[in-house]
């Protein structure tokens, strides 16, 4: 070989050479027995009080661990997944994993997270509640310990509803209805003064949340136990589409209108929401927040039973982890040991003002001088049900979100809108499997 | 440099025990300098290599292959089964999707084009014209974000636009909440945010038409609608060419403008296919749908861009 092609193949090996430095990975430790070992943690816990939160038990962990050590790195949650995704496909992908179970089932199939080991998936189930379990499992089996966990809850303003002549809050679709005709208001141009029922057309998290959490309280459910087939289209979930259509065309809901700071304005005078959002509206309410009122939400007919949606967060482990047996050490540790009486994970949901599926925590963490806001959550996770998480499931979710947009602006009928989920959701949800 | 490497194979065969400094030597020189022009282009062709090349051909493996995006070595060839997808029956993507693109994309083009061609007109007969300009291109260098945000907020039933019908004594319009209305507000954003690049154009494309035949005209007693039509429109027919492909292109790629005014809906109302892609890819895990849908996208603008071309070309411009 002359020396010319030698130095063509230098010429194109040298910028490869860079790229590939580039894209290394970094360094978690040499692996050997005795080497410091170093996981790393991908979350949403990218910015203030969560990035905080998070920052406590894990400087506490590797304070107190002198060779497995953790490292987080956080993005912002609407980038959770595609970094999750991105960093993966390079082979970059972090040891510990904080994904929204909507998306357990599309990892699970990606062959991204780590089933939990025996004793790890037997303390999950004795420790949570079933809709903090089931929202971690996939399939029946559990992927990783829950952590946030938000429940549905119907909030109303005590004031609204005071100048409406309505003695208190609904219980029933039924009172439901009758306390949103008589709050909603609007001005001689069609603007709407006061939403008596806010519909949110913010994201599919809000839009198909409320929904599912009525669909729940009528018995009904979004997909089948398996995952692979819709059953909206039942009379539960007629009876839902049913209220919603009616809500709109009369009047009393505007689904045109941000719910989120209308409410917190006063005008809006009931809406489904998570607990999540109590922390929110303290802050931006001030002294009115006192006018806040949270009730379980209200079921079809007077003595049913209690339902509403659950949704969450779990930690679990990636399948590409070089150390897992210490990753499940670190996730038992921050999540199952008890400090003060409650866990690390616990302390650190309810400081941002959130909720875990752990029960006795959040008793014990939320008892005497807090919230009272906060208790029909926390009631609501022994009823509520786990959002489904089959694969495919955030495209179900968001072509249910269409066709309930479609139902509310008309249009699509009630029968329409369910024929056209069921069809659109199966074709998608196969495509999944 | 070039010379050197086409130099005829017959005149660069060396002589039998020729000196190393006569035709071999001009021989590695050659190749040498050859070498170097390769080191210069190197970084140029590495970057399309890396951006152009590498993406294209594997977006064409993802169009007939299935992959969740996590595992490269999970992709799985099925064929077309992506593309017979995207067309099967109860399938999204053929309507509304791609109606909406071409209804955004024509919108956007025929308002951008009129008004900048009303604008640019206007301009030319105006004094500070640097200015003028400068104000209606502003928009071009406003974040899409923060213009979709704040006609989003000019748009609602308490903002701007529906305080100033209220006023005249008209209801309030839905603008982005009615499925109807939906679309047409959004397209009026899009073309208000383009206006400026085209009048740009069209202001260089009025510069360059001779003034005597405005003097011409002017003698044989022409008035300014016979002017404009017979005269500034024909002669202004290259830049409306470039602009309206130029904004056509653009209109049919729209992704970001839509995601922070509707994010697609009401419904599916203002769903585009650029938005599709981009969920059925990060969001939902189904590159090969994304990529076979990118392909399709890529087809269509192919299609309408030679058509317009053909179009004009048959009229007699050189495009």
């Amino acid at each position: 070989m002359t020396r010319t092609p030698r130095r063509r193949h230098v010429a194109l090996a040298l910028p490869s050479a860079l790229l590939a430095a580039g894209c290394a990975a970094p360094s978690r430790g040499t692996g050997r027995t005795g080497d410091p070992i170093v996981l790393t943690l991908l979350s949403h816990y990218a910015s203030g009080a969560l990035k905080e939160a998070l920052r406590g038990p894990v400087d506490e962990w590797n304070t107190t661990h002198d060779r497995v050590k953790v490292a987080t790195k956080a993005v912002e949650f609407t980038d959770l997944l595609t970094t999750v995704m991105v960093r993966q496909a390079a082979g970059q992908g972090a040891d510990l994993l904080h994904p929204y179970c909507l998306w357990n089932g599309q990892l699970v199939r990606a062959g991204v997270l780590r089933p939990a080991p025996a004793p790890h998936a037997a303390e999950i189930r004795r420790g949570y509640g079933a809709a903090a379990v089931g929202s971690a499992s996939v399939d029946g089996t559990v992927y990783g310990y829950p952590t946030e966990l938000q429940t549905y809850a119907l909030y109303y303003n005590k004031r609204l509803l005071r100048e409406a002549g309505v003695g208190g809050p609904p219980r029933t679709w039924r009172e439901l209805e009758d306390t949103a005709y008589r709050t909603a208001r609007r001005d001689r141009y069609g603007n709407t003064l006061v939403q008596g029922f806010g519909l949110s057309a913010f994201d599919d998290s809000t839009t198909v949340g409320q929904t599912l959490a009525l669909l729940s309280t009528a018995g009904g459910r979004f997909v089948s136990p398996d995952g692979r087939r819709t059953d909206l289209d039942s009379a539960a979930g007629r009876a839902v589409f049913d209220l919603e259509r009616r809500l709109v065309a009369r009047g009393a809901s505007d689904p045109g209108v941000n719910v989120y700071s209308a409410f917190a304005s006063g005008q809006v005078a009931m809406v489904i929401s998570a607990g999540w959002w109590t922390a929110d509206l303290k802050s931006l309410m001030g002294r009115a927040y006192r006018d806040v009122g949270v009730v379980p939400v209200p079921l079809p007919e007077a003595g049913g039973e209690r339902a509403t949606l659950a949704t969450g967060f779990m930690l679990g482990v990636n399948t590409a982890a070089r150390h897992p047996r210490e990753a499940w050490e670190f996730l038992r540790w921050l999540n199952t040991d008890k400090v003060r009486g409650t866990t690390r994970m616990s302390a650190l949901q309810v400081s941002v003002g959130s909720l875990t599926g752990r029960a006795d925590d959040m008793r014990t963490l939320l008892g005497a001088g807090a919230d009272p806001n906060l208790r029909p959550f926390l009631d609501a996770l022994g009823y509520a049900v786990p959002e489904p998480n089959m694969p495919g499931a955030q495209q179900a979710k968001s072509l249910l979100r269409k066709n309930i947009e479609a139902l509310w602006t008309g249009r699509q009928s009630v029968d329409e809108a369910l024929r056209t989920t069921r069809r659109q959701v199966d074709q998608e949800v196969a495509r999944s499997w | 440099m070039v010379n050197a490497t086409l130099t005829p194979e017959t005149t660069r065969r060396a002589a039998p025990g020729a000196p190393a400094t006569g035709i071999h030597g001009r021989d590695r020189r050659g190749r040498r300098q050859a070498v170097v022009a390769y080191l210069f282009l190197a970084p140029a062709l590495l970057f399309f290599a890396v951006f152009l090349v590498l993406p294209l051909g594997f977006a064409v493996l993802l169009s007939t292959s299935r992959w969740a995006g996590f595992d490269l070595g999970d992709i799985q060839p099925v064929g077309l089964d992506n593309f017979a997808a995207l067309f099967a029956d109860g399938s999204t993507f053929l309507t509304p999707v791609l109606t909406n693109t071409l209804l955004f994309a024509l919108g956007t083009v025929a308002l951008a084009l009129a008004g900048s061609v009303l604008v640019a007109t206007c301009i030319d007969n105006l004094r500070f014209q640097g200015l003028w300009r400068t104000l209606y291109f502003l928009p071009i260098v406003t974040t899409v974000v923060a213009v979709g945000n704040v006609w989003k907020y000019m748009y609602e039933p308490g903002g701007l636009v529906n305080g100033v019908l209220n006023a005249l004594g008209f209801g309030s319009v839905a603008f982005l909440q009615d499925p109807d209305t939906a679309l047409p507000s959004v397209v009026v954003v899009q073309a208000w945010a383009s206006v400026g690049s085209a009048i740009l154009v069209l202001t260089a494309g009025l510069k360059s038409i001779p003034e005597t035949y405005y003097e011409a005209a002017a003698l044989d007693g022409a008035g300014p609608g016979t002017v404009f039509l017979r005269i500034t429109l024909p002669l202004l027919r290259p830049s409306l060419v470039f602009v309206c492909v130029t904004q056509f292109l653009t209109g049919l790629q729209s992704f970001a403008l839509i995601i922070v005014m509707t994010k697609g809906g009401p419904g599916d109302a203002t769903e585009v296919a650029a938005l599709e892609m981009y969920r059925q890819a990060f969001s939902y895990g189904d590159w090969g749908t994304a990529s076979a849908a990118a392909f399709v996208l890529f087809a269509v603008v192919l299609t309408v861009t030679l058509a317009q071309l053909w179009f004009f070309r048959r009229r007699g411009e050189d495009v």
